[in-house]
This record gives structure tokens, sequence and C-alpha cells, in this order.
């Protein structure tokens, strides 16, 4: 096939899936003015992909381009920044709660809390119901590793016991208990895993995690939630 | 107040026990402790051990531990434990504590006191006396032989000849780096006296004979035969016993992956501090080696037993150091030979401050002062043993197998739980150069395992652990059938992928399993 050819339909899908993309994202979020969101990101800590790395129907190749931006309505801010944080475990390993929403992403010693082994989760208040766009979760990114088991989810219960909803699984063997989920395993890097909320409400944003490849602890250096007040 | 040194002294040997035993099967087995175990298995199951020059060091290890296989009951590898195993090295690190007590004569009541605290506490020392490799019994060995050298050059008699014999037998038996230990004790030995031998010859103590020398080498070379030649089954082991330091003196230039600054081994033992954990230093006892040192020196014109030894410790641990510092090849665990040596020197070196505070108030609020800063030593080695055990920002954790595989393995005991077969199912393992170890250490129960550097002909397995690098060519074999059962960390930045059966899969996900992480 003619090089010129290629190119050309190239260009053409990727205009379409743009113009696909935004309309749809338009449509979800009630036809708001969207914007790129701004998003700070911290210094890698290491450079380039790792060459003999597992991938597989469970696990999303790591991409050794720049993410995307993502779409959401203008306006939009992280509005997780110094809120309250509780967890599961109530003695850290190290650390402090206050450090997941401090704004410090960089992956130094004092920027996160690690967390006990097995299953745990943080939970951020909101303070107010909120209109979430996105998530922004940063494990660890000192060394390429995948975090088990990350569920994330919204509610207006701070329990978590009604009006529960599931943002993000990919718990593809069900070892959390919390339901087998579908999305796909990542490794973690400084861009930090970005969820799309697709403008779910509520108050309450908890993750969950259980270890990674690297160590049995659930490391937390920031969560950055994207949203706002809620009609 | 008789017996206060020898209740402190035992006191210290059972803090060097709690620190030792507890939980040797939490941390991971390290590739050189699978190894090891695995050369093991011959002499467990068969009576059959084979000095091989190439690999594993010398054959006491091996040996000890069947001496403790045969203690707790274990007849088969599948019987043994990581504390079947580890229990070896931490009976020798406790057994160095003891050895302590030795010197008493030579060093006084009070530095053999202190020497041994700093022994049981000093976190390297408490973290590779729970490590299966030969460093441990190498450094005990050694300083039985040096205790009972310098016990024989104060007071002459053909036991300590034959005590020195055995422990020289028994380094040359334990691993080839003895002739490090061994150099740097002929350096201390001509730096100190040579001059002074040159003019007015060899002082030979008064009862010293020259038999007892003979009787020393005597013992040395036996015991090394018997070992080397395993139990005189094997005579071509005594030659591989000197053949050895090629492919040895070929790494030591650095031909390998363990090439490391000259500093190395004393920026550990000086500070670490990674990742929000704890701080990890051994200042302590380099300070308190200076002060050791000092203190010997400055009594170079006096007839003073502790001095002399001291002097000639000093310039013994120096030289060792500086030896192991030049060689580009370095583990940390090559550092407890001269860190015990920095220790006897730290005893003296404590003991010395004490004796220089003349009230008895000062002196004891200085003894509180130490006993309290060799508490923090204490909290390190404990978390060395306990939760940092695995963990990279403990310094001594070094190249060190993922926690995360322990995973894999526990995955692979409830496949093989939903499995008809059981342990007899078919697991294929293949990692790109042999890179799989300690695995055959944790599959050990299972009996139809297949271990490939490079993908085989027939790949087919109800379970297949592989190199996400050979993801390709599996699929190109036929594997597409199979289902991703996980990825697990081997080391940091190392992964193996874990495929299997679709049938075996959807058992597992249906039937009970016990915890995997």
């Amino acid at each position: 096939m003619d090089m010129r050819v290629k190119t050309w339909n190239w260009r053409v899908a990727m205009a379409v899936a743009v113009l696909a993309s935004a309309g749809l994202a338009a449509r979800g979020a009630g036809a708001k003015e969207m914007a790129p969101l701004e998003i700070m990101l911290p210094i890698p800590a290491f450079m380039g992909t790792p060459v003999d790395i597992p991938i597989d129907e469970h696990v999303e190749k790591p991409s050794d381009k720049p993410r995307p931006p993502f779409m959401a309505p203008k306006g939009v801010a992280n509005v997780a920044l110094n809120k309250k944080v509780t967890s599961s475990d109530k003695s850290p390993v190290s650390g402090a709660l206050d450090l997941v929403t401090d704004g410090d992403k960089e992956s130094t010693d004092s920027s996160f809390v690690e967390l006990h082994r097995r299953t745990q989760w943080v939970q951020i208040d909101l303070d107010a119901p909120h209109e979430i766009y996105a998530i922004l979760i940063w494990h660890a990114h000192h060394t390429p590793q995948i975090y088990y088991d990350v569920v994330v989810q919204i509610s207006d219960d701070p329990d978590f016991t009604q009006n529960v909803k599931t943002v993000y699984n990919n718990d593809y063997d069900n070892s959390s208990g919390l339901g087998i989920g579908t999305d796909k395993e990542y490794f973690e890097n400084y861009e930090g895993r970005l969820i799309d909320a697709k403008g779910a409400k509520g108050r309450y944003v908890r993750m969950y995690s259980r270890g990674s490849t690297f160590s049995a602890l659930n490391r937390y250096t920031e969560v950055e939630v994207f949203a706002l007040p809620a009609k | 107040m008789k017996y206060a040194h020898l209740i402190l002294a035992a006191a210290v040997v059972i803090v060097a026990s709690a620190l030792r035993f507890p939980r040797l099967e939490d941390r991971p087995m390290h590739t050189d402790e699978s190894v090891q175990a695995l050369k093991f298995q011959g002499l467990l199951e068969h009576g059959q051990y084979r000095y091989d020059p190439d690999e594993y060091h010398g054959p006491v290890l091996s040996y000890a531990t069947r001496v403790a296989a045969w203690l707790g009951g274990v007849r088969t590898l599948a019987e043994a434990t990581e504390a079947t195993l580890r229990c070896v090295p931490a009976v020798f690190g406790v057994g160095l504590v003891g050895l302590a007590w030795g010197w008493r004569g030579l060093l006084g009541r009070g530095a053999a006191c202190w020497a041994g605290l700093l022994t049981a506490l000093s976190p390297a020392l408490v973290y590779y006396s729970r490590y299966y490799i030969h460093e441990m019994l190498l450094v005990f060995w050694s300083g039985l032989f040096l205790m009972a050298g310098w016990r024989y050059a104060r007071s002459p008699h053909w036991g300590w000849a034959a005590l020195g014999g055995a422990g020289l037998g028994l380094m040359h038996s334990t691993k080839e780096t003895f002739v490090l230990q061994l150099g740097a004790a002929a350096v201390a030995t001509g730096v100190l006296w040579g001059r002074r031998w040159r003019r007015r010859g060899i002082p030979w103590p008064a009862g010293a004979r020259g038999w007892h020398a003979g009787l020393m080498l005597g013992v040395a070379a036996a015991v090394s035969a018997v070992f080397f030649t395993s139990f005189f089954a094997h005579g071509a082991g005594l030659w591989d016993s000197i053949r050895t330091y090629g492919p040895w003196l070929t790494r030591a230039e650095g031909d390998s992956p363990h090439v490391h600054p000259w500093h190395f081994y004393l920026g550990l033992l000086a500070w670490t501090h990674r990742g929000g954990g704890p701080v990890w230093s051994e200042l302590l006892i380099l300070g308190l080696a200076v002060a050791g040192g000092a203190w010997a020196w400055r009594r170079r014109g006096e007839d003073s037993p502790a001095g002399a030894v001291g002097r000639w410790l000093s310039v013994y641990a120096v030289v060792l150091t500086a030896v192991y510092s030049v060689i580009p090849y370095k583990t940390p665990w090559c550092m407890l030979g001269f860190l015990h040596a920095y220790i006897l020197l730290a005893g003296l070196g404590a003991a010395g401050l004490l004796g220089a505070v003349r009230a008895m108030p000062s002196r004891v609020a200085a003894a509180a002062a130490i006993l309290v800063a060799c508490g923090q030593l204490g909290v390190q080695a404990a978390h060395g043993s306990f939760g940092y055990a695995a963990d990279p920002r403990n310094p001594y954790v070094y190249a060190h197998t993922s926690p995360n595989l322990l995973h894999l393995v526990r995955r692979m005991e409830n496949l093989a739980r939903a499995h008809p077969l059981g342990r007899s199912m078919v697991v294929k393992v293949i990692a790109a150069g042999g890179d799989y170890w300690p695995l055959p250490w944790y599959l050990r129960w299972f009996e139809r395992v297949g271990w490939y550097s490079a993908p085989p002909e027939d790949p087919r397995a109800s379970a297949v652990i592989a190199s996400p690098r050979w993801a390709p060519e599996l699929e190109g074999r036929g594997m597409t059938n199979l289902v991703a059962a996980g990825h697990f960390g081997l080391r940091p930045a190392v992964f193996l992928q874990l495929r299997v059966e679709p049938d075996l899969w959807s058992a597992y996900m249906a039937s009970p399993r016990e915890p995997e992480d």
C-alpha cells in the first residue's frame, strides 16, 4: 500500500476518534463546556519503560508517550487537597494519612503513607457531595510495579454500605472479595493512574489495594479528586 | 559479684538467641540460600556430597545442616523448612557471642562482655545469622582460630594449638575467602613485630614447642581432608579445594553483577536511610572500635596483654577492610569478617572509656549511656530480623527475593488443591538464563516440575511460570489457550507470569482458597 494513503487513513481515523470521544464526553457531562484537565506531575523517579514486563489480558501495556489530555468540564478542580483521610489501617507502617491529600506526589521518603499488608483502603471526605470526573492515584512510583486489587468507589455513605458506585475494579480473581473486576492492572509511574469517574456523585471516595508486585504493603503517595460541587 | 560477668554473659547469649531464632521462616529465601538448600538435598536424602570448585563454597555448611536435620528428625528436603536450614547460621551467630567470652583472658573481662553484647546486637551480624549461607560459619571459625592463636601466644599449650588448627581447617572447609582473613592476620603480625623480630629474633613464648606448630597444621590438614573428600569418599575433593581459586579469582576481578565502589562496606556500616524506613547505622561500633584502637596504641610501651591484642586487632581489621574494599566483587555479608574484628576492638574501647572515668557515679552513668546506645543497635537488629527482613530499605537486604514471590507459591498450592492430580500436576518453569531461583526450593513438594532457560519444544502443562519475554514464543507454540493467572515480582523489576489451563482456573476460582499474600 502507498505510504501516503496509509498516513491519510490513520489521520482520518484519529480525527474521527477524537471528535467521537469529545462528543461522548460532552454528552456525558450534560453538554458542559469541556477543557483539558490540568494536572501537575511529579518528577519521574525512573526513566523509560521496563523491557521484560508481564503483559496479558489483565495488564495494560505501559506507554512510552505522555498520557493524552483528559477532557473535563471547565471549572473542575482537585477538591481532595488537604481533605480529611481515613483508612482501614488505624496505625500505618510509616507516614500519616494526611500525606495522601497534602499535594506532595513526589517519590521521596516523606511523601507517602504505608499501610499494612492484605486488602486496605484509604477514604477521602470531600466535605460535601460532588460531581466527580477524574480520580488520580499515585500509589508508589519509585520502581516499576503493579498494584493488586485496585478498586475505587464513590458514595454518600461514609461506611460505604449504601449507594456505592464502583468506578474502577481490576481485581480479576476477586481476592479482595469486592467482586470480580474487569478493569486492567497497570504499571505505576510518575503520571499516576487517572480514573474516569464520569461525573459520579458522592461525598466520599474510597480506594482499595492489596499490595503490589514489589511489596506486600500498601503505599499511597497522593490522591487527587477532580470534581465540581453537586447541584 | 564473683559470677557477675558470667551472669551478664549468659544474659547476652539469651538476647542474642531472641534476635536470631524466632520466625526464621518469615523471610523469603534468597537465591543463594535456595541454591545451598538444593545442594544439601543430596547429602540429606542420599548421604552424598561432592565439593564443587565452581560453585556453592565449602562443605561445612551442608554437613552442619545434616546435624541440624538429624536433630530435627528431617529426612527429606520436602520435610525441611526454612528454620531447619537457617537455625544453622543462627547457632553459629549465638556461638560467636559465646566466643567473645573466650577473649576475656586477652582483652579483659569487661571488654569481652562489651564485645559479646555488641556481637549479640550488631544488626549486620544478627541479620546474616538468620541467612542460610556460609558467612556466619566462617566468621565463627575465624574468631575461634584467632582466639586460640592468641591464647597460645599468651600461654602455650598443645590444646590451644590443636584448637587453632581445627579452626583453621574449618575456615578452609567453609569458604574460599578464608585466605583473606589468613592474609590479614599475617600482615598484622608482620607489621607489628616483623622489624623487632629481625633485630632480636622471634621471641617464642616460654613453653612453645616446634611440634605444637606441627600439631596445629596437622589438625588443620586433617579437618580439611575429612570435609573436602566427603569423609574419604571423594579423593579429588582435596585437589578441587585448591583448583577452586581459578573461578573465584575471575569473580573477584569484577566479572560479576556484584561490582561496587570501594566505600560500599563502610557506607553500609555508617549510615543508611531509605524510603521512609528506619535509620541503619553501626557507627557506635565503629566509634568504639576507634576508641579501642587508640586505647591500645597509647599503651605501646607497656607490657599490657590487652594493649598488644588491641594493636594487632586494629591492624588486622584495617587490612581486612582494605582488602575487601579493594576487591570489586562485593556482597554485604562479606564485611562480617572485619566487622567482627571491629566489635572486639569496640569491646576494648568501651572498657577503656569506662576505665578512664574515675568516679563511680560517672562510670555508672557512662556505662548506662553506652548501654542505651547499644539498645538502638538492638532495635535496628529487631527491625532487620522481623519487620524489614525482606524490605529493600534494610541495607542488608541485597538482591533479595521479593515477598511477592510467596504469593505465587501460595497460588500454586491453591491451584494444586483445585487440580485432580494435586501436586502431581505438570508444571513448567521457563525463565531466561535460569533466573527462577528460589522457586526450586518453594516448589519442592511438586512432583512433576520442569525447569527451562528457554521455551521447550512442548511447553504444554497445567501451569506455566515464565519470564514475560517468553510470552510471544510460548504463544507461537500453541500456548494461547492458557489463562493468565497472575504476575509476580521475583526481585525488584524482575517479573514472572503464571498461566494455567482454563479448566484449572475455573476450578481454582470456584474452590475455597487459602490466603495467598
